[in-house]
């Protein structure tokens, strides 16, 4: 018995060595996007509030908030709150950046930032640096209620999701 | 028409909004923290005000963890010490607290310094207290001062910090020729995408 498995074993356990096992990825490919875009993002009509994160795969404080970023986006959805994740992973970095947002199942579509840093940052807020992660909230009607760079817990972006989706009533 | 006037008040509010989040320093500002002393590489403790040069200074926070403070060390290195040898003072300053990222210590930067053979200084902000008054926000972060202590650049390295044979605009080694130079800085901000600094709390 043991002469017929052992060969067996070997060949299987060989095979999952060899073979590259990440999961096929779940998430929609990330968009490509500059900051026009992510602003149309904005601009579109249908939503009481929206929340922008631009996160990159190679920054470690945007990976650490990333699931409390996707619990407020859930959370909210239905009160109106559309999430517009933007990676700013570099070139050639795609499936990366996809790999992790299906670790994190996010089943809507995203962007990736692309064309010139100083377009970029410059395009989403005058003020902002480029420092990442950096997160924006908008209410309703696309207005900026805050912008903040750095990660926030649940708790704060719960409060601040909160706060522009309740600017609805008060345009 | 309409829909613009809509859109100009809110944006005037968040500039208000994001005014109080500690400005950065504008340009033609004095050097702060000039004196304030840190712990360099070589053991030594440095102020920016010891390594001002003849013709300027160049202060870049930067750090070791930061992929894109890595993606722009060389050129930080190459211009520090070229720059240097051309009387404009340099100077890097690690403002990171080094709990949250453990390549940031001081241990790290000193093989870092050796390795990638920095000839300036590299120093720990060990209160982040030094980043905090320049305003600086991300690593890398340059701020280029003339010889009379006024900022006149402050922003990234170049335009390319993924491929440096496709850089377009090399803005900070611009500035640093202008300095040397005595002549105006072409471009004095610009803006990058990199990573917040780690402030000590």
């Amino acid at each position: 018995m043991t002469a017929v498995w052992l060969p067996i074993a070997f060949v299987l356990a060989s095979t999952v060595r060899y073979l590259p096992t990440p999961p096929p990825p779940t998430a929609p490919a990330p968009v490509p996007a500059n900051a026009a875009a992510v602003r149309a993002e904005i601009d579109k009509p249908g939503a009481s509030a929206i929340l922008v994160n631009v996160w990159a795969t190679w920054c470690m404080p945007c990976r650490e908030e990333f699931p409390d970023i996707l619990h407020v986006a859930r959370e909210f959805k239905d009160a109106g709150l559309r999430t517009v994740l933007v990676s700013a992973d570099f070139e050639g970095m795609e499936i990366e950046a996809r790999q992790f947002l299906s670790e994190h199942k996010v089943d809507f579509a995203t962007f990736i930032k692309r064309g010139k840093d100083e377009e970029f940052v410059n395009g989403m807020h005058d003020d902002w640096s480029g420092a990442l992660p950096a997160t924006f909230v908008y209410d309703g009607r696309g207005r900026l209620v805050r912008y903040w760079v750095g990660k926030a817990s649940y708790p704060v972006l719960k409060k601040r999701v909160e706060e522009a989706l309740a600017r609805k009533e008060n345009p | 028409m309409t829909g613009k006037s809509l859109f100009v008040l809110p944006l005037v509010l968040a500039a208000a909004t994001a005014a109080h989040a500690g400005g950065v320093l504008a340009i033609g500002s004095a050097m702060p923290s000039g004196d304030v002393k840190m712990k360099s590489v070589d053991g030594k403790e440095m102020s920016i005000s010891d390594v001002k040069g003849a013709q300027g200074t160049l202060v870049v926070f930067t750090c070791n963890h930061c992929p894109f403070a890595k993606m722009w060390e060389t050129r930080i290195v190459e211009l520090g010490n070229a720059y240097q040898a051309k009387g404009i003072g340099v100077i890097a300053v690690n403002a990171n607290d080094p709990s949250v990222a453990a390549e940031d210590g001081y241990d790290q930067m000193v093989s870092r310094a050796k390795e990638k053979g920095f000839a300036f200084p590299y120093v720990v902000d060990a209160t982040s207290g030094v980043a905090k008054a320049f305003g600086a926000a991300r690593t890398p972060e340059a701020f280029l001062f003339d010889k009379d202590g006024k900022l006149v650049y402050h922003g990234a390295v170049d335009d390319n910090g993924q491929d440096a044979a496709k850089v377009d605009k090399a803005y900070l080694k611009d500035a640093l020729d202008a300095v040397a130079g005595g002549k105006a800085v072409p471009v004095a901000e610009t803006k990058s995408i990199g990573c917040s600094i780690k402030f000590r709390s």
